[in-house]
């Protein structure tokens, strides 16, 4: 391994090697300044030398431990310090003349100080904020619309072993009472009546059920309730829907109302056509498509696709129709499918 | 005539088994759910069973797949599904679930006694009961879509006659719906029957079959 990639220790190694020559070095000028008679004491410059390109070493060295930005961070950080040290040594070792280092230090600060900024926008608190709100939101988004979906089933599932079926009950004993009547007709036409108030009462709530989610959705899953769909539709269809799992309740419906809604929308602008409904997951999304072969020219911003958009849209998804002139339409929705 | 039911609502199911009774149909057991119904099939020897399509546990399509069940268990035992909603898909399921009647009725349609005892003589008896809204909706599918194939070949007098066949009615009953003469509507009837291929077997059985071949073209995605 140490071969093909170095690791730590073969780099620290190479570090120490930097180091134990650098000082060796040091000792060497220092005496080579002695035994040639220790006048100014020059060695301090490459010494001076010796130490920065240790200081270098390392700090590449240490960097490179980082990945990604804080790599770049440290590296840009630490190299201003030592851009900063040497100007200050330069200046101590040429006697203090003034502080001109001043100006060279704040432009050095600034360079790393913009660097810094701009690459870490992400971790500055009002960003962080941001991020942690948009979290938060699609959190409770997410969570209400699997509430309110669940709250319709509930809803749907009570009307239908509820009210529908007391009215059903109503039903059934108004018949038996009008079987008895047989004998006094316009007392019998009377429950005749009532018993046909109670059945449209039970459509009218059977209507709104299926406006909730249709039974075979919830019974059979998506693939079955779109066969449905496509063996009720008034053009011929033919359906393709692989799914592995089921998706949540929420996208499972809008899904289906999305072929229903395009469905609908060629049965009425294309009757002369036939339509193609693919329904496929991709990776972490599904991806519902209606196509067909009528004249195309369909209005994006037509009620139903509007309302379509908005449904798909709230769930985080998205929505595309392309129906150019002469070339047929085709709806394509991709909702998230994570279950 | 011996009959089970399966319903889990006590009221609809003591409602149903009240007015059976009154009219001397013996519902000679009960049961809340799907096992219960295939159990019951077993001891019983039913000739109907009338079942609701949510049952528990699941109360989804339980009632279908118990009533299929039951039907392997007891072949020839005429099933009659009482639902809140129409649904073709679990008619035509029914169909292929082999010999027997089938019946397919909106649940509301149990106020119509007569119409319903008729049902249930009828399915029992081997014959068909779709409710007007199934027929309605397969035929309405199949009027708006070009060429479908098996029923092309007749007149669209003869689809509304094999329509009103669908739903369970004598020939005399729709001649009364169509405001026809009886011996217009055989005429109709012998026609399909003809188009249709249908072979020369008793009439009761040839209705059966006709009725058939008007689901299954209806079942055709």
């Amino acid at each position: 391994m140490e071969t093909t990639a170095p690791g730590p220790s073969h780099a620290t190694s190479a570090l120490s090697m930097h180091v134990a020559i650098a000082a060796f070095g040091a000792i060497l000028l220092a005496l080579v300044w002695g035994v040639t008679g220790a006048g100014y004491f020059w060695p301090v410059w490459v010494w001076f030398a010796f130490a920065v390109t240790v200081a270098l070493h390392a700090t590449i060295r240490f960097a490179l431990l980082r990945h990604g930005l804080e790599r770049a961070t440290v590296l840009v950080t630490r190299l201003a310090a030592i851009a900063g040290a040497i100007i200050l040594v330069i200046w101590m070792l040429s006697g203090m003349h003034g502080f001109w280092p001043a100006w060279p230090l704040c432009g050095i600060a600034a360079v790393a100080g913009i660097f810094l900024i701009a690459t870490n926008q992400d971790r500055l608190p009002g960003h962080r904020r941001l991020v942690e709100r948009v979290g938060v939101l699609e959190r409770t988004r997410e969570g209400a619309l699997s509430v309110q979906a669940a709250e319709l089933r509930r809803i749907e599932r009570d009307l239908h072993d509820g009210a529908q079926a007391r009215l059903v009950a109503l039903s059934m004993l108004l018949g038996r009472a009008e079987d008895r009547l047989a004998d006094r007709p316009e007392a019998a036409e009377l429950v005749r009546r009532a018993r046909d108030e109670a059945g449209a009462a039970i459509a009218e709530l059977r209507d709104l059920a299926r406006g909730i989610a249709p039974p075979v959705l919830a019974d059979r899953g998506l693939a079955a309730a779109v066969d449905a769909l496509a063996r009720r539709a008034a053009v011929p269809v033919t359906v393709d829907a692989q799914l592995g799992r089921r998706p949540i309740p929420v996208v499972e419906t809008a899904a289906y109302f999305v072929v229903a809604e395009a469905l609908t929308n060629v049965a009425k602008h294309a009757p002369g056509a036939s339509a193609r409904v693919q329904i496929a997951e991709r990776g972490d999304r599904l991806v519902v498509e209606i196509a067909d072969d009528g004249p195309g020219g369909a209005d994006p911003a037509g009620s139903g696709l509007t309302g379509l958009r908005q449904r798909v849209e709230a769930l985080d998804g998205r929505l595309e129709i392309a129906s150019p002139p002469g070339l047929g339409t085709l709806v394509r929705a991709e909702l998230p499918c994570v279950s | 005539m011996r009959v089970v039911i399966a319903e889990d609502h006590a009221l609809l199911r003591e409602g149903i088994v009240a007015l059976l009774r009154e009219h001397d149909i013996e519902v000679v057991a009960q049961a809340e759910d799907g096992e219960g119904l295939v159990r019951i099939v077993g001891g019983h020897k039913p000739d109907l069973a009338i079942v609701d399509v949510r049952l528990p546990p699941t109360f989804t399509d339980e009632g279908i797949r118990a009533a299929i069940a039951a039907r392997e268990r007891r072949p020839g035992l005429g099933i009659l599904i009482l639902s809140q909603y129409v649904e073709p898909i679990y008619t035509a399921e029914l169909l292929e679930s082999g010999e027997g009647g089938i019946g397919y009725l909106l649940k509301e349609r149990v106020g119509d006694v007569r119409g319903f005892l008729d049902a249930v003589r009828r399915v029992a008896d081997g014959g068909t009961a779709l409710d007007r809204e199934v027929v309605a909706e397969l035929v309405r599918s199949r009027d708006e879509r070009a060429g479908d194939g098996t029923l092309d070949a007749l007149s669209p007098r003869e689809r509304e006659v094999l329509a009103l066949m669908a739903e369970g009615r004598t020939n005399a009953a729709i001649a009364r719906a169509m405001v026809v003469t009886n011996g217009a509507v055989e005429k109709h009837v012998t026609s399909i029957f003809a188009k249709l291929d249908l072979p020369a077997t008793d009439d009761d059985h040839r209705r059966v079959l006709a009725v058939l071949t008007f689901l299954r073209a209806g079942g055709e995605a």
